[in-house]
């Protein structure tokens, strides 16, 4: 093997869990497989893992049905948050987008806590369902951010929704729960928030769906404590995926 | 019931006995069917195999010449070999009244 080479099969082979990457490189070495062969090797084996996660409904869940409708709902209430504090500042800006009712400053702030939350609960929903396949859900999650660049309204206010979602991500990759109160303080604010704003005509209805992965966060805290079962179907396998 | 490479996989493992591990099972393999034989295809099966209970894995032996990699250890359970020999004679039930083998019965006679 080209000596040159060894350094980038090491790479690729980052793609693979722990120990049987080093059990790979063992075999490449022992074998002393030429560059092409073992890069062959090394990705025929992650595309087979990867295949086999995607039998599973989970990555799909994560991917499908909640990262890239998430994205879309929380790009647009990133925008309409921007809406709201441009108007309050200077009425003349955005006279004609999105009216969110009886708007003033504790109407903005409720709007920005809703805004963090379902960025944060719906990036730790992502991150816990499906690990291994979490890259998937980051793409999709990236699709809709495609369709902004058609928008005339300056890019960044349509992704204040992004440092919560990525530290929600990263508390759910890294498997980390929380307790059942924590997590129930969480919705019922969280709703509480939703129908406040819902009653002053603040709410569009699409954004009820951002309530449930707080919700989710509820039940697999319930089923994780010690006497409250075995952990709800995506909960009791987030370490696998 | 097994698949051909499960099958194949059963069965050189069994022959390698103690020294059956990812390499030398791959060698075999590709010795006998005169075909190369992925990692990914043998690790993938292999793990099918073991989540049917069908062999045990687990990393042995770390060596020189693998730069101080442990190797993946291989062992048929007796679950794996019942099902490979009811693989087997499946196949020779199945392969009666083949000319092919019954040219080489008559040629072995």
């Amino acid at each position: 093997m080209n000596a040159s080479a060894w350094p980038l099969l090491e790479l690729s082979t980052r793609l693979l869990d722990p120990e049987e990457r080093e059990v790979v490189l063992g075999d490449l070495l022992e074998t002393q497989a030429t560059t092409w062969r073992g890069l062959l090797d090394v990705f025929g084996l992650v595309l087979r893992r990867q295949a086999g996660l995607w039998r599973d409904p989970r990555p799909w869940v994560a991917a499908f049905v909640v990262a890239l409708p998430s994205s879309y709902l929380l790009m647009a209430a990133s925008f309409s948050v921007t809406c709201t504090y441009q108007r309050l500042v200077n009425h003349r800006v955005f006279v004609g987008h999105w009216p969110t009712g009886h708007e003033g400053f504790p109407l903005l702030l409720c709007h920005m806590l809703l805004l963090v939350a379902w960025s944060w609960t719906a990036g730790y929903m992502i991150g816990s369902v499906s690990r291994r396949t979490l890259w998937a859900s980051v793409v999709l999650a990236a699709v809709p951010s495609l369709d902004s660049l058609c928008t005339p309204v300056s890019g960044l206010c349509l992704f204040l929704f992004l440092p919560p979602a990525i530290l929600g991500i990263w508390r759910g990759w890294q498997g980390s729960r929380l307790s059942f109160r924590a997590a129930s303080v969480l919705a019922l604010t969280v709703t509480v928030l939703m129908i406040s704003a819902w009653t002053r005509d603040a709410l569009w209805t699409a954004n009820w769906a951002l309530l449930c992965p707080a919700w989710y966060l509820v039940v697999g805290a319930r089923r994780a404590r010690p006497n409250g079962g075995d952990g709800i179907w995506p909960m009791r396998h987030a370490r696998v995926l | 019931m097994l698949g051909e490479f499960e099958y194949v996989l059963i069965t050189t493992a069994a022959g390698l006995g103690e020294n059956a591990y990812g390499v030398a099972i791959r060698d075999e393999i590709e010795a006998a069917i005169q075909r190369k034989c992925s990692m990914g295809a043998l690790y993938t099966t292999i793990d099918r195999l073991e989540a049917k209970g069908l062999r045990k894995t687990w990393v042995g032996e770390a060596t020189p010449q693998r730069g101080g990699r442990g190797k993946r250890m291989v062992r048929v359970t007796p679950q794996g070999v019942r099902a490979a020999k009811a693989f087997y004679e499946s196949v020779l039930r199945i392969s009666r009244g083949a000319t092919w083998v019954e040219s080489r019965m008559g040629g072995n006679a």
